[in-house]
């Protein structure tokens, strides 16, 4: 599902920056991937890339046999919005909306009725545990919920594949197990989970680590011993 | 994405920063609100004066001296020109009244001076006329009668008085038979004519009448005329008798102009058609400009809705990034922002049509106070539909450039804005 082959990523400048010097990999339907490495390894422009929201400078990065560069960018962002979710570490939802309104936001944009756009997002709510908090302004939020409304919103529109960048990074431990478990659990009924984290703790909770450094892959191999959030929470 | 998210995205938007919104449509309130002020009131002024000259007979043709001459620098220089023009006379009246097409022709002269009955005493604006002037003009004697023919071949010192000049100097006394005294020289008052009304920048009712002989010789000292108002027999003859009129005054006053050209005659003949046009055209010309400089403010404020419309594509660069990585194509986002602008100006074009329409209202009845006249609440629905269809374009093309800007951020750059 996912391919990539040699990408290279290069920031220009009087002194150009390279991000991605040659990477290589091939992620299949149902993994959870970890991509970790110390910061600037590069690992939240692989991220990028692969979420079609940037191009590799070279190198060719390919989703459902398809690169950047042989699509439209309205056929970009009907991908980003039927095949892709995003949670990111800053969570990013919209403040004056209520939480059901923002996780609402992509379908907006897949042209569905509004019926079933609230259909759609108090399913994604309910995955999440956040029925009862629908009409709830992001501020009126923990960290930890607002967290888990951005994760409804990404898989509001059934997703094949979710990125998380660092979604557990701004939160405490025992919010960071909670989203951590709802990951698991949607990996479990069949979503492919791309992860970026430092912390080499939460990416055991992956199932295959690809290490960064540098902008190259020192390391790629499945989890031996995986953690399981749950397990943590009962803790 | 439908039409009512994108409302309420806009709105929402616009809510946020009340204060800031405000401000940013003032000036296409104000923009509006005067176009809309200035066309209306310009449409009454141009509907009160065309129908008040129109009242008076669209058969009538003005003849007053002076010539078409282009080379005159200024309105004032014309003036004082066509003062010193003194080939006009009573005679020409009368051979203009003997034209086939002419049924009346009456030569004026007119002056200011106060009038004096007992202890009151007025400042008004009195007209050597004959008995023909209120046959051309359409007028009524309603009290005693009008001076005769004879009076005139006289000199006799008899006055007509207008309707609200009589009931200044007499209030209930019945004036007929009184004596008034305009510049030491008494007159006995013969007659009242009805109530005209006033014209926008005259009140006819305070004219007095006195045969033109008598104005000539004891009030004014000249014995040209300062104009003549001819009656055509019937609209279709108007044209004719303009061109015969002509033509006779050239032959009565040695001027020889076989090419008919209008510089060389020391005369100007005007219909009342002609002059209604010229009158409706400068009043146009005039309201547009006005217009065109309230459309100044127009541009101004739609500088400062592209203004601040940038500020908020740059205020929600995450925002906008957020929605390209859940699947906003760049017209989304190009709509979302454009909705915005419109939805501002729009609603400045409104509220800017309402303050036009109301200031054009108590515009209309501070001029009706200060002109003494009756002026016709006038909304130019021309100037409405234009409002607010400037109001719209203004917003679509000052908000389509930040709406661009908007649509091609690129996602990334976008949510990495901090």
């Amino acid at each position: 599902m996912i391919e990539a082959k040699d990408v290279k990523k290069i920031y220009p400048g009087i002194v150009p920056t390279v991000a991605l010097d040659g990477v290589s990999f091939v992620i299949k339907e149902g993994e959870f991937v970890a991509l970790t490495g110390p910061s600037g390894s590069g690992k939240s422009t692989l991220m990028h890339i692969m979420g079609f929201l940037d191009r590799p400078t070279s190198g060719v990065y390919k989703f459902n046999g398809k690169s950047i560069d042989e699509l439209s960018d309205d056929e970009l962002a009907r991908i980003r919005n039927k095949k892709m979710g995003f949670v990111f570490q800053s969570f990013n939802l919209l403040p004056r909306r209520s939480v059901l309104d923002n996780v609402k936001l992509p379908l907006i944009y897949s042209g569905i009725s509004p019926e079933m756009e609230d259909k759609l997002a108090k399913e994604a709510l309910d995955k999440v545990g956040l029925s009862h908090r629908i009409s709830h302004y992001p501020n009126q939020l923990s960290g930890g919920e607002q967290q888990r409304v951005a994760i409804a919103r990404a898989i509001v529109n059934r997703p094949s594949v979710i990125f998380a960048d660092e979604p557990t990074g701004n939160l405490d431990s025992k919010s960071g197990q909670q989203i951590m478990d709802i990951l698991q659990n949607l990996n479990n009924q069949g979503h492919t989970i791309i992860l970026v984290t430092h912390e080499k703790y939460t990416a055991e909770m992956a199932k295959r680590i690809i290490q960064l450094k540098d902008g190259r892959i020192i390391d790629d191999q499945i989890v031996v011993h995986r953690r399981l959030a749950k397990d943590g929470l009962i803790k | 994405m439908n039409i009512f998210y994108s409302f309420k995205t806009a709105l929402i938007g616009l809510k946020t920063n009340k204060v800031r919104s405000f401000l940013t449509i003032l000036g296409i309130i104000i923009g509006i609100a005067a176009v809309v002020a200035m066309m209306s009131l310009g449409a009454g002024a141009e509907n009160l004066i065309v129908g008040q000259i129109m009242s008076m007979g669209s058969n009538n043709i003005f003849i007053e001296p002076g010539s078409f001459d282009p080379k005159k620098t200024s309105m004032m220089e014309a003036m004082m020109k066509e003062m010193e023009i003194k080939t006009l006379k009573i005679s020409d009246a009368k051979a203009i009244k003997n034209l086939p097409e002419i049924e009346e022709a009456a030569p004026l002269v007119v002056g200011m001076d106060k009038v004096v009955y007992k202890d009151i005493n007025k400042k008004i604006t009195f007209l050597g006329t004959t008995p023909a002037a209120h046959v051309v003009e359409g007028t009524n004697i309603i009290l005693g009668r009008d001076f005769t023919d004879a009076e005139v071949k006289s000199q006799a010192r008899v006055a007509v008085l207008g309707y609200k000049i009589t009931q200044d100097l007499f209030g209930d006394e019945n004036p007929i038979g009184k004596t008034i005294r305009i510049k030491k020289t008494n007159f006995k008052v013969i007659g009242v004519l009805e109530e005209r009304g006033s014209q926008t920048f005259m009140n006819l009712d305070e004219y007095i009448y006195v045969p033109i002989t008598t104005a000539q010789k004891l009030l004014l000292g000249i014995d040209h005329i300062r104009w003549i108002i001819a009656k055509a027999k019937n609209e279709n003859v108007v044209d004719e008798a303009v061109a015969d009129i002509r033509l006779l005054l050239r032959d009565r006053h040695n001027i020889y102009n076989p090419q008919g050209d209008l510089t060389k005659d020391d005369f100007r003949v005007m219909s009342q058609v002609e002059a209604t046009n010229t009158l409706s055209s400068v009043m146009e010309i005039f309201t547009l400009f006005l217009a065109s400089i309230a459309a100044i403010a127009l541009v101004v404020g739609g500088i400062g809705i592209m203004n601040i419309m940038l500020v908020s594509v740059t205020e929600r660069t995450k925002e906008i990034g957020l929605r390209k990585a859940v699947g906003a194509r760049r017209k989304d986002i190009l709509y979302q922002f454009l909705l915005e602008a419109l939805v501002l100006t729009f609603l400045g074009g409104v509220i800017g049509v309402i303050l036009g329409v109301i200031g054009s209202f108590f515009g209309g009845m501070v001029f009706g106070k200060m002109l003494n006249t009756n002026w016709g609440f006038f909304i130019s629905f021309k100037a409405i539909g234009l409002g607010l269809g400037v109001s719209t374009v203004v917003g679509l093309a000052f908000g389509i450039y930040p709406a661009r800007k908007a649509a091609q951020l690129s996602p990334i750059e976008a949510l990495r804005y901090e």
